[in-house]
């Protein structure tokens, strides 16, 4: 409070507009609250629509970087040779490619069994991690088993298995994959590929470092494999990935829609409040005018009365949306540090920006009213 | 009243010439001043009277340079006021003329001192606080500084009013029915104070009245009728 009596000292317009908002503490209040509510709406929605967005992407994991290269069915190609993957490997350069054999087969451990992905890989090191044992750079002999896998039969790195008719000694069990992605581990068994009978591979995956790198990569796929004749298809995830926060960038802009129109209401019920106040101070304005006090400064009294009002419903709604940002965040992706990342930090400085600005035009008019009155005519009984 | 003999002598610090001030209300035209000759002196108490709507508020108003004359002219300490742009009659009003009214009109929200700063407060005027706490000594209010409106008299009320009205050193006071709130007595205090402002401060000082004891503290008394000044007692010397 000292620090406003300071102020106000300074700034005399402050004091009588202080002054001027504490004569009906309700009213003043309630523009608050609409200010409030307002500034909540928009932040705390912005906030909730990064919440939502960076849980989705948690969810897709980093599929963005891949890229899947298969034989194009549609045109009678049904595998992949060495020489496909070659001319992928030279026209994704500076990815990794990992091509894939993939087929059904059936898993026993002493009495139980079950149904699950095989795939040939030669590195699978190079797409996964595990959790136990290691990885080999080249798998040639024994098996890398998922973590699906691995749980239903209880196994561990050293343990071993059957593939229809074959045993193999397990040498690591992959971590789990939480993300979506194309060539799933976590319900499969990955072996060498010259264990396959087939020669050609299923699919290709190819990773990049980031998502253009991958995008930019399946483009030269496309270009060098389906010069001539349509050999596989491309698929690549981060154009997915690119809609999706195109769609989350929407659904923003759509929140802070919703929130304007709330704070829009504010600025209403702030005109209102200030028209009334003024209407109510017309003799008192007019005895202001009289005494030598200049228009523009009793517009600027009015505008300072509706800024302070915009400013503290402005900071309340702001500190209450962070509060609710930290909330949701702790609920739906577990970590309420979240909250505080530049984006976040945008949408509160927004909000309070718009708050005050909503405020400052609402007072506009009321204020120009007011000083556009002549003293006489406010005076006269 | 030999004292102010001498002043006599001085040129008027506010001037009416020939003013006329006509309200055009939807076709109904009212002429409010027909032609009024006015000078004041520094110095000088001069009270208007007159029977209701005969013009007094307007020729404080045209006095004041709240309104502007539709003919003739308004002179200020000899120069020609009459065409101001707003901006420059407020400055005027600022630097020259103090108001009082009859309702005192005081800001609710501000205390006695802060109401009296309050004409010098969108100003850079350091020591202002200093000058309103003086002035509010000088009407005898030196132990109510930090009261609100609400917590004062109607005559407190006043004083304060002519306390805000002489912040800035004003040439001029204009009141308007200032005892018109006031008990008999209160009123009398308000116009002691009116009359040593007069002799003090060499103020010149004009009050719209319906109170007939305002003329005995007055040294001369007008009467408008109608929008006229009445010839017959504009020579009159009051009646002491
Ligand atoms: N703004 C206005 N528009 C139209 N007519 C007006 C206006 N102001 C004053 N008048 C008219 O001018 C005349 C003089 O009014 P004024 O207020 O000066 O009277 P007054 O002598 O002060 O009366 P009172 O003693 O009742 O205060 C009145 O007839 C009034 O109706
Ligand atoms: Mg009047």
């Amino acid at each position: 409070m000292s620090l406003l009596d300071d102020l106000s000292r300074r700034f005399p317009a402050l004091l009588m507009a202080r002054r001027n908002l504490s004569r009906n503490q309700l009213r003043s209040g309630l523009a608050v609250l609409g200010i409030i509510i307002g500034v909540f709406a928009i932040a705390s929605l912005g906030m909730f629509g990064t919440t939502l967005r960076a849980g989705a992407t948690d969810q897709l994991g980093d599929i963005g970087n891949e890229v899947v290269v298969s034989p194009a069915f549609s045109e009678g190609v049904t595998e992949l040779t060495e020489r496909d993957v070659t001319q992928i490997e030279r026209a994704a350069s500076g990815t990794t490619v990992v091509p894939v054999k993939q087929r059904q087969a059936l898993v026993t451990r002493g009495d139980e069994r079950t149904v699950a992905t095989l795939y040939g890989m030669e590195r699978p090191g190079a797409l996964y991690t595990a959790t136990d044992g290691r990885v080999p750079d080249r798998l040639r002999q024994g098996a890398v088993v998922g973590s699906g896998v691995a749980e239903r039969f209880g196994l561990q790195a050293g343990n071993s298995i059957t593939v229809d008719e074959q045993t193999y000694r397990i040498v690591a069990v992959l971590t789990q994959q939480d993300g979506i992605s194309l060539v799933d581990p976590n319900n499969a068994v990955i072996v060498s590929p010259t264990d396959f009978e087939a020669d050609g591979y299923s699919q290709v995956v190819v990773t990049a470092e980031t998502g253009e790198a991958a995008t930019a990569a399946a483009d030269e796929i496309r270009d060098t494999l389906n010069g001539r004749e349509e050999r596989v298809t491309v698929f690549e995830l981060s154009s997915i990935t690119e809609g999706i926060n195109a769609f989350f960038g929407i659904l923003n802009a759509f929140l802070i829609g919703i929130g304007s129109i709330s704070l829009l209401v504010a600025g209403v019920s702030i005109l209102n409040v200030m028209l009334m106040s003024t209407v109510e101070r017309r003799e008192e304005i007019g005895v202001l005018r009289a005494v030598g006090v200049q228009k523009r400064d009793v517009i600027r009294m009015i505008l300072l009365e509706a800024a302070l009002l915009g400013f503290a419903g402005g900071v309340v709604g702001a500190v209450l949306a962070l509060g609710a940002g930290i909330a949701l965040n702790q609920f739906v992706i577990d970590d309420a540090l979240a909250t505080f990342q530049p984006v976040n930090l945008l949408y509160l400085v927004l909000a309070v920006g718009f708050g005050l600005i909503t405020s400052v035009l609402s007072g506009l008019y009321p204020a120009w009213k007011a000083a556009g009155e002549r003293p006489v005519d406010a005076l006269r009984k | 009243m030999s004292l102010r003999e001498s002043t006599k002598t001085t040129e008027p610090i506010i001037e009416l010439r020939d003013v006329v001030k006509r309200y055009d209300t939807g076709g109904e035209v009212v002429d409010a001043l027909k032609g009024i000759d006015f000078a004041a002196k520094p110095g000088e108490f001069v009270a208007v009277m007159g029977p209701s709507g005969s013009g007094k508020s307007t020729m404080l108003n045209v006095l004041g340079l709240l309104d502007a004359p539709t003919e003739g002219t308004v002179l200020l300490d000899g120069r020609d006021v009459t065409d101001l742009s707003d901006e420059e009659q407020t400055k005027e009003r600022k630097r020259s003329i103090g108001f009082v009214f009859q309702n005192f009109y005081l800001i609710p929200t501000l205390t006695a001192t802060e109401n009296v700063e309050m004409p010098t407060l969108f100003g850079d005027d350091p020591d202002a606080r200093e000058r309103a706490e003086d002035l509010l000594r000088r009407v005898g209010l030196g132990d109510r500084l930090d009261h609100r409106p609400n917590e004062l008299s109607g005559g407190q009320k006043q004083r304060v009013a002519i306390a805000r009205a002489l912040i800035n050193s004003p040439r001029i006071l204009l009141a308007d029915e200032p005892t018109g709130n006031l008990d008999q007595k209160t009123g009398r205090s308000v116009l002691e104070l009116f009359l040593e402002l007069t002799e003090e401060r060499d103020v010149a000082i004009i009050a719209v009245t319906h109170d007939p004891q305002v003329s005995k503290y007055a040294d001369r008394t007008i009467t408008l009728v109608d929008g006229r000044m009445q010839d017959w007692e504009m020579a009159g010397v009051t009646d002491q």
